[in-house]
């Protein structure tokens, strides 16, 4: 019996050998297939790199649509998680096999524009069916390098103050306002916290753009100079706009610490009930509606007011590779996804606010249940996302650097005057 | 090892058998509890894997974690990437190993020691040191993303040579001039007569790096960074941190994931605890 | 991850009995057989030069460079060295690895103990506790993480509920620096009890019977003869499980990159060598730098591993 079983076990192990092998084999052919060609005049496939999930569906029927009318061109989208993209993309972009089309953000687009690997729009935009001027402003000048256009807007995105309604009703605290302003904002928050159900007024998180990106605008203060030489982290402003969040933390206790929005994200804090504010963006709007109670008790208010009105904006841009097998193909395609049908899509799909001017409306009234409208008249005082040629190289360490005020270890003061030096390095070092 | 004969019986063990027993099963509670956690959270909601205070068991069992487990990763080509990478890394170390192994053990060829040195030096070296430069290899070889980049360099082993080596250096040297006689070339005698006799040996390298394979994550997380390429160890790695951590999907992928390792280990139970015992390869 | 250590040889159990006639052997050595030779180990030694041999010769030369944003790189030298010496992250994470490393070794004991009690003549159900002891050892290190940080939560981890029924208030610990490597540890601890634990266990059945009986006779309890008799002849294991233990220790990436993560508070007080050796070379892409850690990282398993061979003689018995 023994013997028998051991047998059985020998078959299927070369089986599966035989089996690993053969699709192995597909796997080589399979990846090396959509190589050749090289000429438009054929069908032609090309790849569209993005990062979002819930998007990617959306913008696979966008290529749909666009496949309809150009038969000849197919367009494959390629979803990498976020947190994979990056690293992807750099790899793939050293190789020169980046995407034919892909997502660019603001942070990283001089880096990678820069670096040669997008390719130079301006002289294509003559007598093409694109028109810059139809983009919201920051956005064109986002995607714009060295005088020259590398990138079509895509999409913009804002912050509002969400907060659940169901825990303001319960406390008897009434719902925020347009009016509202940052101290009416802590007085909810500290009547809002209860130690005993483990409930907080606000969840501060420290994700940039959800705090002193969306503050130190509100002070008068700035992230980084017009001409992206250095850094305003050490203003008495800025200052103050990274000091309101971490005494919301630390002196005033309404919000849960920075290790308890490690251990916990900051959204699901919100989601679950266990804060009652949170600064979110614009996109998380299709996040909280597939959660239940999120759903149901979730609505948004404008961000409070600190000083005069402010904040910014990130939006994404379609930008196509310089080394593209189809660039013809990929240029059509590029147009297409800036054209008012293919922006306005996005919107109605309810995924985004498009980039293209007056296209909105169709993802206010995507998601009814929310007061989405305040994130589109927020898009009215956003300036542009901090961004530099190496964001990356000061990025990162600043979020560190700021955490450490978020936790106590330091003061806002102390964080953001080395903040500042690590940015002016950074900056110092892309000349 | 396992079966030793026991001693005759001393006086009295039944008595202090108790105290080791209460000590061994505390123990093994402490080893299972995680386990045991991950399929109760697996069967939770969402809501009730975050109450405080939480439920031991869940109020009634969610089935639906573990369909949506295939919704929130390409679960399925993970783990038919996974099978592929683990099956042609044991296969071709199996067999390439045990040629490398006969060859130093039973062959004599000029420059046996200078190659074995250094096939012992690459043992002896951290695996990081090679990263950077294999996975610029795949870079050029255009193989990144594939499912080829996860198994190639894990095929080729030295510390599986020298385990195959010890292994054959055991086996009574006559067995080979007697098959000489007979006819037999080098190839021919390690073919029909050895690798018969290294059986054990060879199975216990084969689980040992099963194991070791499926469950690699530095180097399927360097090469493959395409969702329906990953393996699933690094496919479970991307969902933490993301928006909303879905707990009980979460534990229901890494159940899922855990489970073709645990069958294996609990069918040759006894061939890889004598593998490890004998050679001290960490799985 | 693979052991980086040269196996003990075995012991000969199936020794042969009859030598090989000398006559035979020579005779056999035709002078075809060495293509034969080389035919065998052809494919591992091409595979290991390609993707071992070749790859450690390129690293130690990228050690030398700084690489640009999109390919090439540029020759600078000794830079990345004295860079080495003067990171706070390198060294903070060098002392990370350090005390990542001695935790582990506390669980050596651990196993000691455990083996020992799995070891008592006549005990039943040893097969069951040895497999229930090691499956963590065959379980995947990302569902192990994954399971653990939920245990871990603050907040809503079972962990910290537990304790506060005594009322004891539990930190954060995976998110705070002052706890995070230990509690890394602990799992890290957790999971390699059982490989340990069989290593310990092979060790101390080779012990020959006749020490215990004739101690027994002398009057020497269980305890006193776990260590004047168990102890002592159990050393050579010991010897080999600690070297193993520090070696994969010094090479801790897993569990610290699945359970920390970089966007954690505590992610500078917890990063091993290993982990900072990837968020350099592959996530920031600064692979010259990345070269040169992973050479200050074989420096120190060289040196360490040197160390503790050197000091075997004084603590390890060989019979």
């Amino acid at each position: 019996m023994n013997r028998a079983h051991s047998k059985t076990k020998r078959t299927a192990f070369v089986v599966a050998a035989g089996l690993a092998a053969v699709t192995a084999l597909a796997a080589c052919s399979s990846s090396s297939g959509n190589g050749g060609g090289g000429g438009d005049s054929g069908p032609v496939t090309i790849s569209y790199g993005v990062w979002d999930d819930t998007q990617g569906k959306v913008m696979q029927q966008i290529a749909d649509k666009f496949h309809e009318s150009n038969p000849n061109i197919t367009v494959k989208v390629q979803i990498t998680p976020w947190d994979q993209y990056w690293t992807k993309l750099k790899t793939a972009a050293t190789g020169g096999a980046a995407p034919d089309v892909f997502w660019m953000n603001e942070s990283n687009f001089a880096t990678y524009a820069s670096g040669g690997v997008l390719a130079n729009l301006s002289d294509k935009l003559k007598g093409s069916d694109i028109d810059m001027s139809n983009y919201i402003d920051i956005q064109t000048k986002a995607y714009t390098f060295d005088g020259k256009v590398y990138g079509i807007p895509k999409d913009i995105d804002s912050i509002g103050l969400w907060y659940n309604k169901a825990l303001f009703k319960a406390a008897g605290v009434a719902e925020p306002t347009a009016d509202w302003t940052w101290a009416d904002m802590v007085a909810a928050a500290k009547k809002l916290t209860d130690p005993s159900k483990g409930q907080y007024g606000i969840v501060a998180q420290s994700a940039p753009q959800q705090s002193y990106y969306s503050t130190i605008p509100q002070t008068g203060g700035q992230v980084i100079s017009d001409d992206k030489k250095s850094s305003g982290y050490d203003t008495p402003e800025a200052i103050k706009g990274v000091q309101v969040w971490v005494d919301l933390v630390n002196k005033d206790k309404v919000s849960p610490s920075l290790q308890q929005m490690t251990d916990t994200d900051a959204d699901t804090w919100f989601t679950s009930g266990k804060a009652a504010m949170i600064f979110e963006g614009s996109w998380a709007a299709a996040e909280f509606k597939e959660i239940p109670y999120a759903a149901q008790n979730a609505n948004v208010a404008p961000m409070p007011k600190l000083d005069q009105p402010g904040g910014v904006s990130n939006g994404l841009g379609n930008v196509m590779s310089a080394k593209s097998a189809h660039p013809d193909a990929a240029w059509k395609f590029l147009q297409y996804l800036g054209s008012k049908e293919a922006e306005t899509a996005q919107a109605d799909a309810g995924i985004v606010i498009p980039a293209y001017k007056g296209t909105a409306d169709g993802w206010v009234k995507a998601f009814p249940e929310f007061n989405l409208q305040v994130f589109v008249d927020a898009l009215k005082n956003s300036s542009q996302y901090p961004s530099s040629m190496n964001s990356a190289a000061w990025q990162d360490p600043i979020e560190l650097e700021f955490n450490k005020a978020w936790s106590g270890d330091e003061t806002a003061a102390q964080a953001a005057a080395n903040s500042a030096k690590i940015m002016n390095d950074a900056l110092a070092a892309e000349k | 090892m396992s079966d030793r004969v026991p001693a005759t019986s001393a006086v009295g063990p039944k008595r202090s058998h108790t105290a080791i027993h209460v000590v061994l099963i505390v123990g093994s509670v402490l080893m299972v509890l995680p386990f045991f956690w991950e399929v109760s959270t697996s069967l939770k909601t969402y809501a009730e894997s975050i109450s405080v205070p939480p439920t031991i068991f869940p109020s009634s069992p969610v089935w639906k974690n573990y369909t949506d487990v295939f919704a929130t990763l390409p679960f399925g080509a993970q783990f038919l990437n996974t099978v592929i990478m683990t099956v042609a890394r044991t296969v071709g170390q199996v067999f390439f190993c045990a040629a490398a192994g006969y060859a130093f053990a039973r062959l004599e060829f000029p420059g046996r020691n200078a190659i074995f040195i250094a096939f012992l030096s690459v043992l002896m070296v951290p695996s990081q040191l090679f990263l950077l430069s294999q996975f610029q290899l795949m870079q050029r070889f255009g193989l990144l993303n594939t499912v080829t980049a996860l198994a190639l360099p894990g095929i080729f082993s030295a510390f599986g040579t020298f385990l195959l080596r010890q292994f054959f250096l055991q086996l009574p040297a006559e067995l080979d001039a007697a098959a000489r006689l007979d006819g037999c070339n080098p190839f021919q005698v390690w073919w029909k007569v050895m690798l018969p006799l290294a059986k054990n040996g060879m199975l216990a390298l084969g689980i040992l790096t099963a194991i070791w394979s499926w469950n690699d994550l530095l180097w399927p997380l360097v090469v493959n960074n395409d969702p329906e390429k990953m393996t699933l160890s690094a496919g479970l790695s991307t969902l933490q941190g993301q928006f909303l951590t879905n707990y009980p999907v979460l534990m229901a992928g890494s159940f899922l994931a855990s489970i073709p390792m645990i069958v294996l280990f609990v069918m040759f139970q006894k061939n890889m605890l004598e593998g490890i015992a004998s050679s001290g390869i960490k799985g | 991850m693979t052991s980086q250590l040269v196996p003990p040889v075995e012991q000969g159990q199936r020794r042969p009995t009859p030598l090989p006639p000398r006559g035979t052997k020579r005779r056999s050595l035709r002078h075809g057989d060495r293509y034969w030779a080389y035919l065998l180990i052809l494919p591992t030694a091409v595979g290991l030069t390609v993707f071992s041999i070749w790859p450690a010769i390129q690293t130690f030369y990228f050690s030398f460079t700084k690489w640009g944003t999109f390919g090439g790189h540029e020759w600078t030298g000794l830079d990345n060295y004295a860079q080495v010496f003067h990171d706070p992250e390198l060294l903070r994470s060098l002392w990370n690895t350090v005390i990542f490393s001695v935790m582990t070794l506390l669980g050596i004991p651990l196993s000691i103990g455990l083996a020992a009690l799995l070891n008592t003549k006549g005990l039943r159900g040893v097969g069951v506790y040895r497999a229930l002891y090691f499956l963590p050892v065959v379980t995947m290190p990302a569902a192990i993480a994954l399971v653990w940080k939920l245990i871990y939560n603050g907040d809503t981890g079972i962990l910290n509920q537990f304790l506060a029924v005594f009322g004891v208030d539990g930190p954060h610990w995976l998110s705070d620096p002052a706890t995070a490597i230990y509690a890394v540890g602990v799992v890290s601890i957790w999971s390699s009890l059982g490989y340990n634990m069989v290593l310990f266990l092979a060790g101390m059945q080779s012990i020959p019977g006749e020490f215990y009986e004739a101690a027994s006779i002398d009057g020497a309890g269980p305890w006193r003869q776990f260590f004047r008799i168990t102890m002592p002849l159990l050393t050579p294991t010991t010897f080999f499980v600690t070297v193993i233990t520090v070696i994969n220790a010094l090479q801790a990436f897993d569990l610290v990159y699945l359970m920390v993560g970089k966007a954690s508070p505590a992610i500078e007080e917890s990063q091993t060598v290993v982990y900072l050796f990837y968020a350099k070379g592959i996530l920031q892409g600064d692979g010259g730098y990345a070269a040169a850690i992973a050479f200050v990282l074989l420096a120190l398993i060289l040196l360490i591993t040197a160390f503790q061979f050197r000091v075997q003689k004084r603590w390890v018995h060989y019979e």
